[in-house]
């Protein structure tokens, strides 16, 4: 029978509740210490945790430095980007918020998996740009919508706006996306970060590569009260430092005769309307060595790569046989051809040959163990050196060539501008190549029958064939440094912010002024004359214009081919027939600007190089940009930061 | 022995209301009060949607709770194996008529109202073993045969609940059994073997995958938490980013950053605690805990005053499950703890946890009430 006054149970049970209500307060105790650590023992470290919940320290992205004509036409700016951000940190699964975005904006799986990408990279804290360059009605239902993305924060950012598109990309070059290697290359972390900043975009090429430091701008910075959903409460007035633009670049380019010559430069020739236009131009000003124009044709347009651009685009670009990535206007080499025999000619009077002494041209001669064809069959008759410039007679160069020391020529040609690069900006500019013994030596390195020069290469050499490469921007060079016998640089910017970069002053090139001169008439002769480019002629009379034509043989014609027929260049295929050089300045009696101009397998600088040169000269002729006013930058800054602020 | 038998004295309503121990039940309203003004402050300083339903259904519980005082302890002995076995029907159709609520089943639908039977195993677990150890001597607890009865008790309940599944309502029945079980005399080498048992049990689930993913990462996550900072380790970083930051005296009343700017999940239920003590610091959690403390210390010393078996059992048990409660959450929203969705007892806001907790009461205040009874007087029947 039960005893419900069991005292041994009784006893029992109030021992147990006694150690049970131990138990519960001892962990009583443990959870008031654990209080104890976070509250007080470690509270700071707590506070500062909240304080970065509740304040973001937003990086305020600067907008890049616009890019100016010397007129100060805009070349390059920034526009409005609507665009969508992630903030990995907020949108809880990533997965289910690119779903609902998706239902607004489409959201390609290529794209779903950059932005996971990204996110690995980046971090969960850095907002990812989920799709940029949205149209008003959507960035208006992403907003409507975004009470239900999680995370998703739409933002208006800035993006890279070239208003002249292809006619400038040359000389810009364009922004793209930070690479890895951008973020590596970066100084200190406040860069680093502002490089992360969603869509945040650096120089790639040209201009926009080569001045990124001055263009790119000062981060500002500004903290923010954000809730959980990254909402922004309220802004924190005094923790503001407004971003400060890049500075702007102002250059020599003439917009309006850079847009002219990209078009002469398409335009195809009159006797050839289906012949692809593969060219390239330089137009520079012959005393402060200002560049005019910088063109060449085709052209990528550099709007097409600052949004991304598209791999068929791409591709395409990459394999065009009249290659629109290339710069030929300063990464194309090409033989300068009969464009190189005013050096020949300056060459063989400094080497003592009196320039009024004759030559009869009777269409070859014999040298060594083969005969050296001039262009003429039947040959020119007797000539001087200014008849055998106007005439771009071979035999006579072949006769001087036979006395020419190649390394004199060498040293000519570099004293004129050839064979180096120029300090422009620009990316990608080829030296070409000088033949000479010392170039023959190290191109040779290894094999030391092949280094010794004979003087029949010369001949070669004195027409501007062999081994001989060149840049439209050094022929353009060459012909100012003939028109002004001084060694003029060439120059892309004239002024950084406000800072105005001053015309280098140009030295007196060391040659006899009065061999010049026989050259120059040469010139005159070519185009004013009657001579291989009299067609090219400018009418005006104050704006007379001095050239030379030349053809940069790439292919030679085989005797095999000889014997079936094929003589004429127009009978080859485009990529075999030679480009068309032409070089010039004007006016003769006073030069103010050069010109070169390169038609890539355009066979002949009389036929297919003059005529270009012409219309862009006569152009410049109408213009003539020198005597008007240029820009002063501080006004351009000026006014930039009007606009900005009204 | 006539003495035993005499029957105890009846006493009027009023007799028995002076005698309702008022002190627990300002204790409880303190900790309620809290709950309160809580509650209004996650509600950015509104009194909807919880902190008024909070402040009326506390006050339906106090009556309810007193009513239950002034019944004596021999009905609630007498209902509580109908209560127990009624509780495990409940939990038995929950598979067949249940609502589905976020992937677990856990309700019944009574004609409009839910009801979750869960919660009401956690007073009928409690009376029933209170009621079985009632009528076993104290050499017959320990024997092996009389321990099937109450592990079948506890193990049946723990079972279903568990396949619902709700990890931490099962933990928590399971535990309150164990601790009755103990309470009532259990051998300690009886104990040790258990929780060896329970060990090699708990290691068994794990190994054949019989937890849920999501609450095997409850438990990775509680060991790791940085291992996943933007998932279940998130809530608990920033819970225990909003206890820290309140430092000694708190940012104040409706000044918590981390509650106001909604960086924490569940703040009207499982993470009270946290804008509580984000908005009242040290001094205020600690205070809180107190009042805790003294609401299990006074529920402790009625059970011990109380003559019948049935009651002190029955005290212990509604005190544990409280004190259960309280640890687990406190415990869970500082990272001592996984995270299991228990609730803050009277604080969080929930009608029927708040029903349970102070029907326990309503029990212990019955215990008080009638401390004088041993309930024995009908005879005994196992």
């Amino acid at each position: 029978m039960l005893n419900a006054h069991d005292p041994e149970r009784q006893e029992i049970v109030s021992r147990r509740t006694v150690l049970f209500g131990g138990g519960v307060g001892a962990m009583m105790v443990v959870i008031a210490g654990r209080l104890y650590q976070l509250q007080v023992a470690d509270h700071e470290k707590y506070q500062a945790l909240a304080e970065e919940n509740k304040f973001n320290r937003r990086v305020l992205t600067p907008l890049r430095g616009d890019i100016v004509d010397r007129f100060g036409n805009v070349l390059a700016s920034n526009r409005k980007n609507f665009r969508i951000l992630l903030l990995p940190e907020r949108a809880g699964d990533v997965g289910v918020t690119l779903d609902h975005v998706g239902q607004i904006v489409p959201v390609t799986d290529e794209r779903r998996q950059r932005i996971f990408r990204e996110i690995r990279r980046r971090g969960a804290f850095t907002p990812i740009e989920i799709e940029d360059n949205l149209d008003w009605a959507s960035f208006s239902r992403v907003n409507y919508e975004l009470p239900h993305l999680a995370g998703v924060l739409p933002d208006v950012g800035e993006t890279r706006d070239y208003p002249l598109g292809s006619a400038t990309s040359f000389v810009i070059g364009y922004v793209g996306a930070v690479t890895d290697a951008d973020l590596d290359a970066q100084e200190n972390d406040e860069d680093r970060n502002l490089l992360r900043q969603p869509g945040f975009k650096v120089g790639r090429d040209g201009l926009e590569r080569t001045y990124e430091e001055e263009l790119r701008g000062e981060a500002g910075k500004m903290s923010v009260v954000i809730n959980a959903h990254g909402r922004v409460i309220e802004e924190v007035k005094d923790g503001m430092t407004p971003p400060v633009q890049g500075k702007p670049l102002t250059l020599t380019i003439d917009s309006e005769l850079q847009q002219h010559a990209m078009q002469v430069l398409a335009t195809p020739a009159e006797r050839q309307p289906d012949e692809p236009q593969s060219a390239a131009a330089v137009v520079m000003d012959v005393i402060t060595g200002d560049i005019l124009v910088l063109a060449s044709t085709p052209a990528f347009n550099p709007n097409d790569f600052n949004v991304g651009i598209d791999p068929d685009l791409w591709r395409e670009l990459n394999q065009s046989q009249y290659k629109p990535l290339l710069n030929k206007a300063l990464a194309g080499e090409y033989a300068p051809g009969s464009a190189l025999k005013m050096i020949a000619a300056i060459a063989g009077q400094e080497m003592g040959f009196n320039p009024s002494q004759t030559v009869r041209c009777t269409g070859k001669v014999w040298y060594g163990n083969r005969f050296f064809h001039c262009w003429k069959r039947g040959g020119h008759g007797v000539r001087d050196m200014k008849g055998a410039i106007r005439d771009s007679c071979n035999v006579y160069f072949y006769e001087l060539a036979k006395t020419l020391d190649i390394d004199l020529l060498a040293e000519t040609a570099r004293k004129f501008g050839l064979g180096q690069t120029y300090e422009l900006g620009v990316t990608g500019q080829k030296p070409g190549v000088v033949p000479s013994r010392d170039w023959k030596r190290r191109y040779y390195a290894g094999q030391p029958e092949n280094q010794t020069w004979f003087q029949g290469e010369t001949l070669s050499a004195i027409i501007g064939q062999g081994a001989w490469t060149t840049t439209p921007l050094q022929l353009c060079v060459m012909a100012a440094r003939i028109a002004t016998g001084r060694a003029v640089r060439p120059r892309l910017v004239r002024a950084v912010g406000d800072l105005i970069l001053p015309a280098p002053t140009a030295s007196l090139i060391n040659v006899n002024p009065a061999h010049l001169d026989v050259v120059r008439a040469g010139m005159n002769a070519v185009t004013n004359e009657y001579g291989t480019a009299a067609r090219s002629r400018l009418e005006d009379p104050d704006w007379q214009l001095a050239g030379k034509t030349g053809s940069s043989q790439v292919f030679r014609i085989t005797a095999e081919e000889r014997a079936r027929g094929l003589t004429k260049q127009e009978d080859l295929p485009w990529a075999r027939r030679d480009h068309a050089v032409f070089v010039s300045y004007m006016p003769y009696e006073n030069p103010r600007y050069a010109c070169a101009v390169l038609v890539e397998h355009g066979i002949g600088g009389s036929r297919a190089a003059g005529p270009k040169a012409r219309d862009i000269m006569k152009k410049v002729a109408e213009r003539d940009p020198s005597s008007r006013p240029p820009l002063d930058p501080r006004e351009f800054v000026r006014a930039a930061a009007a606009t900005r602020e009204g | 022995m006539s003495s035993l038998i005499l029957p105890n004295p009846r006493r009027t309503v009023r007799d028995r209301l002076a005698k309702i121990h008022w002190p627990l039940v300002i204790l409880l309203t303190l900790i309620a009060g809290a709950g309160v003004i809580t509650l209004y402050s996650v509600a950015e300083g509104h009194w909807r949607p919880w902190a008024l339903k909070h402040a009326v259904r506390y006050g339906v519980a106090v009556c309810i709770l007193v009513a239950m005082g002034l019944v004596a302890m021999r009905y609630w002995m007498a209902l509580a194996y109908p209560i127990y076995f009624a509780a495990l029907a409940a939990l038995i159709a929950v598979p067949f008529f249940g609502e589905v609520n976020m992937g677990a089943r856990r309700w019944l639908e009574f004609g409009g109202t839910q009801f979750q039977p869960s919660e009401a195993m956690k007073i009928g677990l409690v009376m029933g073993l209170a009621r079985y150890y009632h009528g076993l001597r104290a050499e017959q607890v320990s024997h092996i045969l009389y321990l099937i009865p109450p592990a079948l008790m506890i193990g049946a309940p723990v079972a279903l609940v568990f396949i619902q599944p709700d990890l931490g309502t099962s933990l928590l029945l399971a535990a309150t059994g164990v601790i009755i079980v103990f309470v009532a005399g259990l051998s300690w080498r009886i104990g040790v073997i258990g929780v060896i048992g329970a060990g090699i049990a708990g290691y068994a689930a794990y190994y054949f995958d019989i937890l849920k993913e999501y609450q095997l990462r409850r438990i990775t996550t509680f060991l790791n938490p940085d291992s996943d900072p933007l998932g279940q380790g998130y809530h608990l970083l920033q819970s225990k980013t909003g206890i820290g930051s309140g430092g000694l005296t708190g940012k104040g009343f409706m000044e918590g950053t981390q509650s106001q700017l909604k960086f924490l999940p569940e703040m009207h239920t499982d993470f009270i605690f946290t804008v509580f003590g984000e908005e009242f610091g040290f001094v205020g959690a600690i205070g809180l805990l107190m009042l805790y403390f003294a609401v299990i210390v006074t529920g402790l010393s009625i059970g011990m005053a109380a003559k019948s078996h049935f009651a002190r059992l029955t005290v212990v048990g509604v005190v544990s499950t409280f004190a259960l409660y309280v640890l687990i959450n406190t415990g869970m929203v500082m990272g001592l703890a996984p995270v299991v969705g228990v609730p803050l007892p009277l604080v969080s806001y929930g009608g029927t946890v708040m029903m349970t907790i102070m029907a326990g009461f309503g029990l212990i205040m019955s215990a008080h009430v009638h401390r004088e009874h041993d309930v024995l007087k009908k005879g005994d029947f196992l």
